[in-house]
Order: structure tokens, then sequence, then C-alpha cells
């Protein structure tokens, strides 16, 4: 199957900068809930359905980057 | 437990964004492997995630009991102020007949969202107390989910019975020729 991999860089760019967003909102939930509160593990859970996400979305983009080499030349 | 009024402001922002953030990607992915690819299910997965924690947020966010002296202090201070307060919602006034939709107005065709957006949004203005940000933002969010369904069905259908869309296979062979 052929896959249209244009712009995945910047995808993976989007993806980490929701990651990095939400990174706070259990801590921040876990401060004034607590941590049984059913409200900080929905944030919980969110922020590792987004770290998977994220992760996979890393791996992908690294595996359809064009593998470039340093080739050495004689001057 | 008590989350201050901050703490909720930067809660819904910061969902609200995630939440738009992550559709826009689970689109995106799937227009270009397919919306059985893993990182689609992921992407979509995540969404829903957000989703979630935003609606659990705003439920507790109104749930908030609004008496405490500090908030009032604060309400009152707004108004002293001339700005408008957080839970109050400032009364629209929508002129009476004729009404014109946004689509006659603007030359938008009226299938366009921006139109049923801006119709739905006039007529919660007339049957409502009033247009919040959130109820705006809430109809805005509808309008995209829909827009995402009728996409994934409609890619799903261009797949499936590619011969029926013979104007965008002619575009798709002219844009892969040399």
């Amino acid at each position: 199957m052929n896959f249209d991999l244009r712009g995945f860089s910047e995808l993976t760019r989007k993806a980490s900068e929701m990651m990095s967003d939400t990174a706070e909102v259990p801590a921040v939930l876990r401060s004034r809930l607590g941590e049984q509160h059913e409200l900080t593990r929905a944030a919980d859970e969110m922020v590792a359905s987004i770290e998977t996400f994220v992760r996979e979305l890393r791996a992908f983009d690294a595996t359809a980057e064009p593998v470039v080499t340093d080739t050495y030349q004689d001057p | 437990m008590y989350i201050p009024e901050a703490d909720f402001e930067y809660l819904i922002r910061t969902l609200s964004e995630a939440r738009s953030r992550a559709t826009e990607l689970a689109v995106s992915i799937g227009s270009r492997l397919g919306t059985e690819h893993r990182l689609t299910q992921l992407a979509s997965a995540a969404a829903s995630n957000i989703e979630n924690t935003l609606r659990e947020v705003r439920s507790a966010a109104a749930e908030k009991p609004a008496n405490s002296a500090a908030e009032l202090a604060g309400l009152h201070g707004a108004l002293q102020a001339g700005t408008q307060p957080v839970a109050p919602t400032p009364e629209v006034h929508v002129p009476s007949p004729p009404v014109t939709t946004l689509a006659a107005g603007t030359g938008l065709d009226p299938e366009h969202w921006l139109s049923a957006f801006v119709d739905e949004l006039q007529a919660q203005a007339r049957t409502s107390s009033g247009i919040t940000f959130e109820s705006a933002e809430r109809l805005l969010q509808q309008r995209k989910d829909e827009f995402l369904r009728d996409f994934l069905t409609a890619r799903r259908m261009y797949r499936a019975y590619p011969r029926l869309f013979p104007e965008i296979a002619d575009e798709t062979r002219q844009a892969i020729a040399p």
C-alpha cells in the first residue's frame, strides 16, 4: 500500500507541541482533587494516550524519513 | 476539594486547543495513511480522550458554586470597572425581520459550514438568554465534528466507488503524471 508521507515532520512537531501543552493537566488536577479523583484519572489516561500517539508518530516519521548518509569525497 | 477559577480557565483553554489540534492531526494522518491505519486510530483515540477530559472539566466548572465572598467581590469589581464578569451572559439583541442569512449576504454556498454555524448561533441567541464563548465554541466544535464525519464518509465512498467521482480521479491522474 502506498502512503502519502509528505509533511509528516510537521505533523510530528504539532503532535509534540500538543503533548507538551497538555503535560501539566494531570498535575494541576492531582494537586487540587487528589490522586483518586475520576477527573485526575481521566487526565492521566488522556496524557497516556497522547504520549502513545506521539511516540508511534515519531517512530513512523523516523522510518519514513529518507536516510541521508555523509559520504567522504576526496578533495 | 477546590479548583480556583484561574485553574478552570487554564484547563478549559488548554484542552480546547489540544482537542482542535488532535482532531486536525487525526484528519491529516487519516487522509495520508487511511482510517484503518494504527496511527490514525491512535490520533482519534487521543482526540476522544481529550474530549472526555474537557467535558468532565466543564461539568466540574459548571457545578462549581459561585457564592464565595471572594468571587462575589470579584464580580462586583468587574461590574464597577465596567468590564464583563465571568458568569453572566450578555444579552444579545438580534434584529427582528427581515432576517438575512450569512449565505445570502456574503454569497457563500448555503451549505457552507460557516453559514450553518452563524445561523445556529443566531437561533441560540433568539431562544436562550444570550451567547457565551463556551456555547459558541461548542457549536463550532459540533460543526468541525460534522465536517470530519462527512469528510471520512466521502473518502471511504471515493475509495470504495472511485468510478462515481470521475472529476477527482482525473485530477489525481494529472497530479501523478510527470
